[in-house]
């Protein structure tokens, strides 16, 4: 499966439970990137896409197959650490309070395929990095 | 249109700040606790907004883009450090499970800001906001180095980012409100309690606000003990209004300190940990010209440049550290040389 996360410049996703910072340029770049494909998410996402798409299920991790899309913003990956063929890393290039960082190394086991620069709506520049086994 | 608009309200919160002169204003330099009348704690964050008690100009009604003067309403309940964990390693604490202690009557969806008078002393007191797009600036800040708040020291330590001990600290972020030469807006802060501890919850609420328009009430308390002329520390409090705090709330307190140095809070004076304060009236570290508030842009100095984000930064800052090594160059010169390569400095380490 895919997996796409968001980090701040210290690996920080959320802070007191919330996510760090959101970017609408970010969520129209990940539903290209997804395309045709099911993308699953915690339901905690949910108002990101008011427009709805995604599937929201609390169990969506286990639940994801080969070929599946999952945006993680609130969920330890490492316990999935073998079922992510390609990790699609969104920088916030800021720093943020944070109590939870993301649990994997980058690069890791992965390689680092591609770096994009996005011109946000509220951030000035994200950065997407693509890394694949 | 908001300057002019602050410039207007600056008379009326000076004579605002005669009314309350006896009141809760000049109270909270001596933490007296708070009024429990006033302090209706949000009960998990469900409370609904409501319309707060606002002066003329205030209220719903008020033009879109308005800066609204409004009577701050609750006091704040000011933490006191003796009741809270020394500092031990990290920036801040969270304060009762990083809930604020704002009211129910005071979620409302206009703008404004207030910042209390300085008090006998010439320290701050709270400031408070519901911040919105409407009163964000749009300029680059200026010069602030003309301010001198209380318990201001110019010394620079080596161990220090950025060498400067103290930082001229905005209670409310520039970036914020765009509150910039206002002494009422300005304490003495560590370069540690600047950087790790205030502008990362800065930047959470400056982009939640510009990515959906919402409006965050943010308080900031500057916490003085008795007659000491440097925060011990500042308490921050803030609150997504429109979405009940599903987006921002947090309420922690940052300490004032900075780690390898030691700190004489009654004065502000200062030395290397392990070492003897100086006399009063002088300063340990380097001696600098006292009106010199600023790196010299023509001294040299090691930096980091991030080659594809086009920022750079001291060797010691941690987005430095955590760099891919693809992306980094290091680089000796000066700031000038930098920029005119094109790149922008750190948010965070502030090169």
């Amino acid at each position: 499966m895919t997996v796409f996360v968001c980090i701040d410049d210290r690996g920080g996703m959320l802070f007191n439970h919330r996510r760090q910072s959101r970017d609408r340029v970010q969520i129209a770049d990940m539903l290209a990137l997804v395309g045709g494909g099911r993308l699953l998410c915690d339901p905690y996402s949910a108002t990101l896409f008011p427009q709805g798409g995604p599937i929201f299920d609390e169990g969506f991790l286990e639940k994801a197959e080969e070929g599946d899309f999952c945006f993680v913003e609130n969920r330890p990956l490492a316990p999935h650490a073998g079922r992510i063929s390609t990790l699609v890393v969104y920088r916030w290039n800021r720093t943020y309070p944070r109590d939870v960082l993301l649990d994997l190394p980058l690069p890791g086991d992965f390689r680092l395929t591609e770096t994009v620069e996005l011109a946000g709506h509220s951030h000035e520049t994200i950065t997407r990095e693509r890394y694949e086994r | 249109m908001k300057k002019r608009l602050s410039n207007a309200l600056l008379s009326l919160l000076l004579v605002l700040s005669v009314l309350f002169s006896a009141g809760c204003l000049d109270a909270l330099p001596d933490l007296p606790g708070f009024d429990p009348d006033i302090n209706e704690q949000i009960p998990g964050g469900e409370e609904t907004p409501g319309g707060g008690e606002e002066t003329p100009g205030g209220g719903d009604d008020a033009p879109s883009g308005s800066v609204t003067l409004r009577n701050p309403g609750a006091t704040p309940k000011p933490v006191d450090p003796a009741e809270h964990p020394a500092y031990s390693g990290e920036p801040y604490i969270a304060i009762d499970g990083n809930m604020p202690y704002f009211t129910a009557e005071e979620m409302v969806t206009t703008s404004f800001e207030y910042y209390s008078p300085l008090d006998s002393l010439g320290r701050c007191g709270y400031t408070v906001a519901c911040i919105g797009p409407d009163i964000m600036p749009t300029e680059e800040r200026g010069n602030i180095g003309m301010v001198k708040p209380s318990g201001w020291h110019t010394v620079k330590y080596d161990i220090v980012s950025g060498k400067y001990l103290y930082n001229r600290c905005h209670l409310i972020g520039y970036q914020l409100t765009g509150e910039n030469v206002n002494e009422s807006n300005l304490i003495t802060g560590t370069r540690y309690l600047n950087i790790d501890g205030m502008v990362d919850f800065e930047n959470m609420v400056a982009d939640y606000i510009r990515e959906t328009g919402n409006h965050v009430l943010y308080r900031v308390t500057p916490i003085f003990v008795g007659d000491e002329l440097l925060a011990r520390g500042v308490q921050m409090e803030a609150y997504s209004v429109e979405d009940q705090g599903d987006g921002i709330c947090f309420h922690i307190y940052a300490y004032n300190v900075q780690p390898g140095i030691t700190i004489d809070y009654a004065t502000g004076l200062s030395a290397l940990a392990g070492e003897p304060l100086p006399p009063a009236g002088e300063d340990s570290g380097t001696d600098i010209p006292p009106e010199e508030g600023a790196i010299d842009p023509g001294e040299v100095h090691d930096y980091v440049l991030n080659t594809n984000t086009k920022k750079f930064h001291y060797p010691d800052c941690s987005s430095a550290k955590d760099m891919s090594e693809a992306n980094r160059e290091d680089f000796t010169g000066t700031r000038e040389a930098v920029i005119n390569r094109g790149y922008e400095a750190c948010g965070r380490c502030k090169p």
